[in-house]
C-alpha cells in the first residue's frame, strides 16, 4: 500500500499525531526546490504580477495532486479526523467579499466562499488547553495562529473564489482567508491543521522580516482595482471608500 | 498654606535639554489643588488651554487653542496584568505581564475603566496629556529617528519602559506602544457607520514616523480587536 495515496480508510488508519506532520511534505509531488532559483519552470505556481490579483508563492511547486490530497485535523483533540475534498462541501458554507492585503503593499478584492472554523471544531472537539493552531500546506508552507483568531468573524476556510473553485494559483483545493491579516497569513494548499497548547512560528517569521502575528498595520495600501493609487488604511481589514462594509450581522 | 494646601507633582527629569541626558523630557510642574486626590498610577492634568491639532494637518483641530477642565489620566496604558484582574480568564505569556493589553474592543475597554471607577478619555484629553501646552509635535518634543527597518509586525513593550519618551505631564506611551480608544465618535465624510477615534503613536512598528505626531488621528470600528489597539483610563476631578 502506498501510505500517501489518499484513501479515507487508509487515511484514518495511519492518522496519528506523528503522522500528521510527516504526512504533509511526503504526499505531494515536491520534487524540486526552486526557492532560491530564478529559473522556475513556467508551469510551476510562482510569483506573478497578474492584473487584478497578483500571485505570490513562497515555495514554487506544481500544485496539489488531488489523488493524494486530504485534510488531516489532529493534535490536542478528542476526535482526530481526515477529510476528503468532497467532505468539505458538506459543511455549512458562507460567502463574503473581502480584500487580500499583501505585506508588499498591494491589495485585491474577491468574493470568497467557504466554511468557518467552528465547523471543524464541532467535529474534532479540541482540548480546552489547545489555544493555538498550526496549519501546514502542500507547498511546505506553514502558519501559526491563536485559536481565537480563527474564530473571528470573516475568517473563512475557502473552497471557491469569484464563483469558481479556487484556481491552482490561489490555493486549490483549500485556503484560509483572514482579511485582517497580511496575505502571508492566508495560507494556501492547506493539508493539515493541528491543535497545540503553545504557539509555533510561521514560515515568514523564520525566513524573512515578517511577524508571526501579521495583523495589517495602519499605513498605506495600493489597491490593484484602483491602479495602485495610494490610499490610507486604518489597520485591520482593509476597506476603501469604494468598498462595501459588512453589515452588523456577523459574517454577512 | 491657608485655604488651599498645594501638593506639587514635579516630574522633572531634566532641568534643561542641554544638560545631563539630552533625551530626557522637560516636565511641566503641576500643582494639585488641596482636597484633590490623585490615585496611584494617575496624573493630574490641570484646567486650561492647550494647542490642539496642527495648522498643516487637515482633519485635526488645526492648531487652535482648546480649553479643558482639570482631569486625571492613567500614567501608563492598561497592562495584561491589570486586565486579568478584571477578566480572570484573560491569558498572556508571563513575560508580557507589563505589556499593554490589546485585542480589546471598545465596549470591553469602557467596562474595564468603569469597574475601576474611571472612564475612557476623550481625544481632547488624550492629546493634551500627550503634548502639554507648548504645541509640540512629539510627546518627547524632539524628533527621533524611526527605530525600525521593515519588520511587518508590531512590537509592544512594557508600558513603563521608555522614560525618555514620556509626555511633558509625565505620561508614558503617548507616542509609541499601542494606539488607544477614546470616547469620540467619528464618521468619515461620505460614509455610513459610527467609528471611534484612536490616538497614539505606534513608533516601534514598521510604520513611518508620520503616524506618531500627537495630533494624528485614526479611527476604527468599535468592535475592532487588533493587536495595536489598547487603552488607558481617565477620571473626572
Amino acid at each position: 500500500m502506498d501510505p500517501f495515496k489518499f484513501d479515507r480508510r487508509n487515511f484514518l488508519e495511519i492518522f496519528s499525531l506523528t503522522t500528521l506532520s510527516a504526512l504533509v511534505p511526503k504526499k505531494i509531488g515536491w520534487a524540486d526546490d526552486f526557492r532560491n532559483d530564478k529559473n522556475i519552470p513556467k508551469q510551476y505556481v510562482q510569483n506573478r504580477d497578474t492584473p487584478g490579483f497578483h500571485i505570490r508563492s513562497a515555495n514554487p511547486f506544481l500544485g496539489v495532486d488531488m489523488q493524494n490530497w486530504g485534510l488531516a485535523i489532529g493534535g490536542m483533540v478528542k476526535n482526530p479526523i481526515g477529510l476528503a475534498y468532497e467532505d468539505l462541501f458538506g459543511l455549512k458554507m458562507h460567502s463574503q467579499i473581502s480584500r487580500l492585503k499583501c505585506v508588499e503593499c498591494w491589495s485585491a478584492k474577491a468574493k470568497w466562499e467557504g466554511f468557518r472554523f467552528e465547523e471543524l471544531l464541532k467535529q474534532v472537539q479540541p482540548d480546552p488547553s489547545a489555544k493555538f493552531v498550526y496549519i501546514q500546506s502542500a507547498d511546505s508552507y506553514y502558519e501559526s495562529f491563536a485559536l481565537e483568531e480563527l474564530l473571528q468573524p470573516r475568517v473563512l476556510f475557502v473552497l471557491r473564489m469569484d464563483g469558481q473553485p479556487l484556481s491552482r494559483d490561489h490555493g486549490f483545493p483549500l485556503r484560509l482567508i483572514m482579511p485582517f491579516k497580511y496575505g502571508y497569513k492566508n495560507i494556501k494548499y492547506i493539508t493539515s491543521i493541528k491543535f497545540l497548547d503553545s504557539p509555533k512560528r510561521n514560515y515568514w517569521a523564520s525566513n524573512g522580516p515578517y511577524s508571526v502575528d501579521g495583523t495589517i498595520q495602519p499605513g498605506v495600501d495600493h489597491p490593484l482595482d484602483l491602479d495602485k493609487k495610494p490610499l490610507p488604511i486604518n489597520g485591520g481589514e482593509v476597506f476603501h471608500f469604494f468598498d462595501e462594509r459588512p453589515g452588523k450581522k456577523k459574517g454577512v | 498654606m491657608k485655604g488651599h494646601i498645594f501638593i506639587t507633582f514635579l516630574f522633572l527629569l531634566l532641568i534643561s535639554l542641554s544638560s545631563c541626558d539630552s533625551r530626557s523630557v522637560k516636565q511641566i510642574s503641576v500643582e494639585v489643588p488641596a482636597g484633590t486626590v490623585v490615585p496611584d498610577g494617575m496624573v493630574y492634568i490641570p484646567a486650561g488651554e492647550f494647542i490642539m491639532g496642527d495648522a498643516e494637518e487637515p482633519g485635526t483641530q488645526g492648531g487652535k487653542l482648546v480649553k479643558t477642565v482639570a482631569y486625571l489620566i492613567d500614567l501608563y496604558e492598561v497592562t495584561h496584568e491589570d486586565y486579568k484582574k478584571f477578566r480572570p480568564e484573560h491569558s498572556f505569556h508571563p513575560k508580557r505581564a507589563s505589556w499593554p493589553v490589546a485585542l480589546v474592543p471598545y465596549a470591553d475597554a469602557e467596562s474595564f475603566c468603569q469597574a475601576e471607577g474611571k472612564r475612557l478619555p476623550s481625544e481632547t484629553e488624550w492629546e493634551k496629556a500627550a503634548r502639554g501646552t507648548d504645541g509640540r509635535k512629539w510627546p518627547w518634543k524632539i524628533y527621533i529617528d524611526h527605530p525600525n527597518n521593515g519588520f511587518s509586525g508590531f512590537m509592544p513593550e512594557p508600558v513603563d519602559k521608555r522614560q525618555d519618551w514620556i509626555s511633558p505631564y509625565g505620561v508614558y506611551g503617548m507616542g509609541h506602544n499601542v494606539w488607544e480608544w477614546t470616547t469620540d465618535d467619528y464618521t468619515p465624510v461620505g460614509r455610513e457607520g459610527k467609528f471611534k477615534i484612536l490616538r497614539g503613536g505606534l513608533l516601534q512598528s514598521h510604520l513611518t514616523i508620520k503616524f506618531s505626531p500627537v495630533w494624528f488621528r485614526n479611527w476604527m470600528n468599535p468592535d475592532g480587536k487588533l493587536n495595536f489597539i489598547g487603552f488607558r483610563c481617565a477620571k473626572d476631578v
